[in-house]
């Protein structure tokens, strides 16, 4: 498998850009030069220099650090995310797919009203729900996401379990439960780690444009998107403000499809 | 003996077997040849219960075969499906295909198995050092000798071939026949073949139905010569074979 990666040049970049927002994430304290939350108004608007290798902010706060600290704030709300959504859309659709009859029904029914709710207005609505702002953007996507996840997976199983080698398996004595986990789970898998993948890229986004919407993290919070909107009103004097971050959710998102997509056709057998 | 009964299945108004009734000996080669779309593929799933008949029984040694007996039941019926291909789990290696029934079905120990594997892919001529190759690693030819191991795998009593060999060029249909009339005879297994092919039941077969329309019009035992048939549509089934036969021999000719 890790020969195959190193094989592939579309994988080795991904896995090294998300490699440095995984590192950016994990070693933040020991990257970033200065306190990402400390205000020098005495220094705001301050060109790169040694102390401040991307300049500051108009509170004079260092944009490099705030930049390495968004990264760990963005990741660790959008990383247990995707694995939330992950683990109950890819539960529910499997199950319900491959059982089929009223069971499907039913997930076709209970999918269909949530499918219905813009994702938007579901967040608007559940993100004042708790005291951790974290946690309520978290809740808030995973009920607004969840459904268009279990859709897609419904259908890879749908497709799935029809193929005539479910048939055989059957004849080989599996059961119904050892089909789904050795055999439907792994021929879907490559495509799951794509559809999870975007998710993740989608789910950073989502985050920073709940902060741009003002339905986010606090303001003022070391996070991307947080970032932007305080960036806005300064994009004609200081278009930096605003081109950062955003090129850091672009990259962090660029990274993870890029992986994903290298992986997926790494995985699936058919594709070699 | 495994016999299907009084079989009927439709699909909405469409009656795909109806009212048939043929038995599979233990031992023997028993053919089906029809058309496309005469039901032998319906048949074949009722007869490996994968599809229950609307009215009619499978019985099999005597026994009818129910629901709750079916999982029990997967060791002495074994079936090879017409695509070899997308009949093998693409994930999985040629081995792990060969071990799970040994380790389902047969309940073997792991020393066991893989012995098996390798006293497998000896019998159906597949190359010990593709077992560990996935599917589409494997060519045709080495695709179809899988499937056949994984049904002869738990030494079943009966094994049914859907439409197992079209696809297959001249070559290595030749070969495939060859190796399973001499695996039948070693291993007394009874076959059930479904085909299209007349030239392929008439090489196998010892019995031989004939089935058009959901029904049977002519079972023949221990066919000797193509001028055996009876019924109007065998015989126009031989003729359209006689016919597709002399065209090729012109060509040659030519």
């Amino acid at each position: 498998m890790l020969r195959k990666i190193l094989h592939k040049p579309q994988a080795i970049l991904g896995l090294a850009m998300m490699l440095a927002v995984i590192l950016a994430m994990a070693l933040a304290p020991q990257l970033a030069p200065n306190d990402p939350n400390k205000v020098d108004i005495l220094h705001k608007f301050t060109e790169p220099c040694e102390q401040y290798p991307m300049g500051t902010d108009d509170l004079g706060r260092c944009i490099e650090s705030r930049l390495i600290y968004g990264a760990r704030m963005s990741m660790s709300i959008a990383l247990p995310t995707i694995i939330i959504i992950a683990v109950i859309s890819t539960l529910l659709a499997t199950v319900c797919a491959y059982t089929g009859g009223i069971v499907d029904k039913v997930f076709v029914i209970v999918s269909s009203i949530f499918m219905a709710l813009p994702p938007f207005l579901v967040a608007i609505t559940l993100v004042g729900l708790f005291e951790s702002k974290e946690f309520s953007i978290m809740i808030s996507i995973v009920v607004a996401m969840w459904v268009w996840n279990a859709q897609v997976v419904r259908t890879y199983v749908l497709r799935e379990k029809t193929k005539p080698y479910i048939i055989t398996c059957r004849m080989s004595g599996c059961s119904e439960l050892r089909i789904i986990l050795r055999h439907v789970l792994p021929n879907i898998f490559p495509h799951l780690l794509v559809l999870y993948s975007t998710g993740l890229s989608g789910i950073i986004i989502m985050i920073s444009s709940y902060a741009f919407l003002g339905l986010g993290l606090e303001t003022g919070t070391a996070e991307w998107g947080a970032m932007m909107v305080n960036a806005n009103k300064l994009i004609f004097t200081h278009p930096e403000l605003i081109a950062y971050p955003g090129l850091c959710i672009l990259f962090a998102a660029a990274g993870f499809n890029l992986f994903g997509e290298a992986l997926r056709d790494i995985c699936d057998p058919r594709e070699d | 003996m495994l016999k299907a009964e009084h079989i009927c299945r439709s699909y909405g108004a469409h009656k795909a077997v109806d009212d048939v009734t043929i038995s599979i000996e233990d031992g023997l080669i028993t053919v089906v040849i029809g058309e496309s779309g005469s039901g032998k593929s319906t048949l074949v799933r009722i007869l490996s219960y994968i599809e229950r008949p609307d009215s009619g029984k499978v019985i099999l040694n005597d026994r009818e075969i129910v629901r709750s007996m079916v999982r029990a039941q997967r060791r002495t019926v074994q079936l090879v499906m017409q695509d070899a291909a997308s009949s093998l789990d693409p994930h999985q290696s040629a081995q792990q295909i060969l071990d799970e029934p040994l380790k389902l079905l047969m309940k073997m120990d792991k020393d066991t198995r893989r012995k098996r594997i390798t006293e497998l892919s000896d019998m159906v001529q597949f190359p010990r050092d593709k077992l560990c190759n996935k599917v589409s690693e494997m060519s045709g030819g080495q695709q179809k000798r899988l499937c056949i191991a994984r049904a002869l795998a738990t030494e079943p009593q009966f094994i049914i071939f859907d439409e197992s060999f079209s696809g297959l060029d001249v070559t290595l249909r030749s070969q495939v026949l060859n190796m399973l009339k001499d695996l039948q005879s070693r291993l007394k297994t009874g076959f059930l073949i479904i085909t299209h092919d007349l030239d392929t039941a008439m090489f196998m077969a010892d019995r031989i139905y004939v089935m058009r329309n959901g029904k049977i019009v002519e079972r023949l035992d221990k066919p000797k010569s193509l001028l055996d048939f009876k019924s109007d549509y065998a015989k126009e089934l031989v003729r359209a074979a006689e016919y597709k036969r002399q065209a090729l021999q012109n060509r040659k000719e030519e």
